[in-house]
């Protein structure tokens, strides 16, 4: 049951024109990469860092567009009535929506992925491993921006929580800054820092874009680590949306 | 009056009719399909405030009935459905499916359902649709291929197959809806105003459906505030407003409850209408059959007919309704 769902979901969000509007806008964005790249003096890491800089940002408006109306649409259209009303249970349907989503933002990750090596290769930036790696893990975090989209329109209106979806993305990236400033905290407002940070995912996890320009390995445990580390907050955070849709009235 | 089921299906070709399977074996085991019990329900309002939808509802769908939920806008139709396929839960009081409480999802399975006004999804296909929503009522392979084809034939949808749904009027929403409802073959069909935004000849074609899915096996429980349609359709009826169930029953019930109206001429006894042709009417209640003429052919009236005073539903029900209102109380059952 949830593999259909899933499905459905994936081909409606693959067909709809926000997904391709948005991945035009990254092929735009990718050409002005390379021209801000030729004004820089290192013209190849410039481009290479922004193609996936731009991969990470074009993904995070997606995820939080779609993940926004991803069940409230279907609330307010009332589509959801043909789907609740079959022996379905409505966690299933919360879980198959978010992997229907996922499915798709992952095709569109791989898309924008492909098609920024291929440009990069085509301008003769230097291509290596080290750029997919780096290329999945943004895929990681655009998962999990999702499931916090997801989370938000559960708790909140939609546009309250693509407001809040993009303010997680923001504070997740600052999260990662946290753990060079907490020797400055003394006492309870070391407790309190720690604490906060740790209500919110910790997005510099995924964000190995720069040592991957600069081809700055990254050690097979560690990778692991962060995979492992995006699951439990995309579970954790489709737990909690599950358990708010359990009970609400349609 | 109602019509039979077999009189409204056969403008349907045998070959799209499906056959009375599992359906019909298993509903004739059953009283009662659906059945509502002192349920109250009130939606959650700003704050604190709860607005009361639902008053002690209790009414009872006999297995392979056809029941029309009859009641204005706002009446509570279209709540009670929704607490009847799972879309709402939380009410007090009692709701059976199939004798079981309506909370496991499991029962869905054999509940077709068609919402008030349906939505789909745009970029979906027809076909594909039809078969996504197959596929969660547990139709798989052949038996999925063969009931999309089915139903799309049945509701003219085979020719737009590969249409998306964003693409549809309101009149071909509706026509989709219905052929998701019936794909499964469900042994209860609950349709929300099946009949908005159609046009007569498929008002006309949408009867035909709902009669041969009756046919079949299936209980039909549907909305609506165009009483032709229950008439036309249902043996049962209720009548629900402001959340609660004015009255309930059998249609010839209702129907044989009318008076009957005798056309003579010659004496013209205490009551009778004079009809200004040299003959008169008179309205009794049918227990009064046997006297009545015995004592006018004793007086040698010449009867000239005797038939059975139409009641127009919609007269019926809006008298009903408004006396309630007067009253300020919900009245009385009818058997």
């Amino acid at each position: 049951m949830i593999l259909i769902i899933a499905g459905a979901t994936c081909r409606e969000a693959l067909r709809s024109r926000s997904f391709l509007g948005l991945l035009a806008l990254y092929c735009l964005g990718i050409g002005l990469a390379r021209v801000v790249g030729w004004i820089s003096p290192a013209s190849d890491d410039v481009t290479t860092n922004l193609v996936l800089s731009l991969q990470s940002i074009v993904g995070v408006l997606v995820a939080v567009a779609t993940g926004t109306a991803l069940v409230h649409t279907e609330i307010k259209q009332r589509t959801l009535y043909t789907v609740l009303s079959r022996p379905l249970a409505r966690w299933r349907f919360v879980v198959g929506k978010y992997l229907g989503l996922a499915a798709a933002l992952v095709v569109g990750q791989g898309v924008m992925l492909g098609l920024g090596l291929t440009w990069l290769g085509a301008t003769g930036a230097p291509l290596h491993s080290a750029l997919v790696v780096a290329g999945l893990l943004t895929a990681l975090e655009v998962l999990v921006m999702a499931a916090v989209a997801l989370c938000w329109t559960a708790l909140t209106s939609p546009l309250l929580a693509a407001a809040l979806g993009l303010a997680t993305y923001a504070l997740g990236h600052a999260v990662a800054t946290l753990p060079g400033m907490l020797p400055y905290l003394q006492g309870w407002r070391m407790t309190v820092a720690a604490a906060g940070a740790s209500l919110i995912p910790n997005l510099g996890r995924f964000a190995y874009r720069n040592d991957a320009v600069h081809q700055v390995p990254l050690p097979p445990a560690e990778l692991a680590s962060a995979i492992a580390y995006g699951l439990l907050w995309i579970a954790l955070l489709v737990t909690i949306t599950v358990a708010v849709y359990r009970k609400k009235q349609l | 009056m109602s019509l039979s089921a077999g009189s409204v299906s056969d403008g349907i070709p045998d070959r799209l009719l499906a056959s009375p399977t599992r359906a019909g074996i298993l509903s004739a085991s059953m009283a009662d399909v659906l059945a509502f019990t002192d349920v109250s329900f009130s939606y959650r309002g700003d704050w604190l405030n709860r607005i009361r939808s639902l008053d002690t509802v209790s009414f009872a769908v006999p297995a392979g009935a056809a029941y029309g939920f009859l009641g204005a806008n706002g009446a509570g139709k279209s709540t009670s459905i929704k607490l009847t396929v799972g879309l709402l839960a939380g009410q007090r009081g009692e709701i059976r499916l199939f004798g079981q409480p309506v909370g496991d999802e499991r029962l869905r399975a054999r509940v077709g359902y068609l919402p008030e006004q349906p939505y789909f999804y745009e970029n979906l296909q027809v076909h594909e649709y039809l078969a996504y929503l197959g596929k969660l009522s547990g139709l798989r392979g052949p038996a999925l291929r063969t009931a999309v084809d089915r139903v799309s034939e049945l509701l003219d949808l085979a020719e737009l197959a590969r249409r998306k749904l964003g693409s549809f009027s309101k009149g071909m929403r509706q026509r989709f809806g219905l052929a998701q409802a019936i794909i499964h073959q469900p042994d209860l069909l609950v349709l929300d105003e099946p009949f908005s935004g159609l046009d007569p000849l498929w008002r006309a074609r949408f009867k035909e459906v709902m009669a041969a899915e009756r046919k079949r096996g299936a209980t039909l429980f549907f909305s609506t505030h165009i009483l032709s349609d229950v008439e036309d359709l249902c043996d049962h009826y209720a009548v629900i407003d402001h959340g609660k169930v004015l009255e309930q029953g059998r249609l010839d019930t209702l129907i044989g409850a009318a008076p009957l109206a005798l056309t003579a001429r010659g004496a013209r006894p205490e009551g009778a209408e004079d009809l200004g042709d040299g003959t008169w009417r008179l309205l009794f209640p049918d227990s009064e059959r046997g006297a009545r003429l015995a004592a006018l052919t004793a007086s040698g009236a010449e009867i000239l007919r005797l038939e059975r005073k139409h009641i127009a539903l919609e007269d019926y029900f809006v008298a009903r309704v408004r006396a309630f209102h007067a009253a300020g109380r919900p009245m009385e059952a009818t058997p």
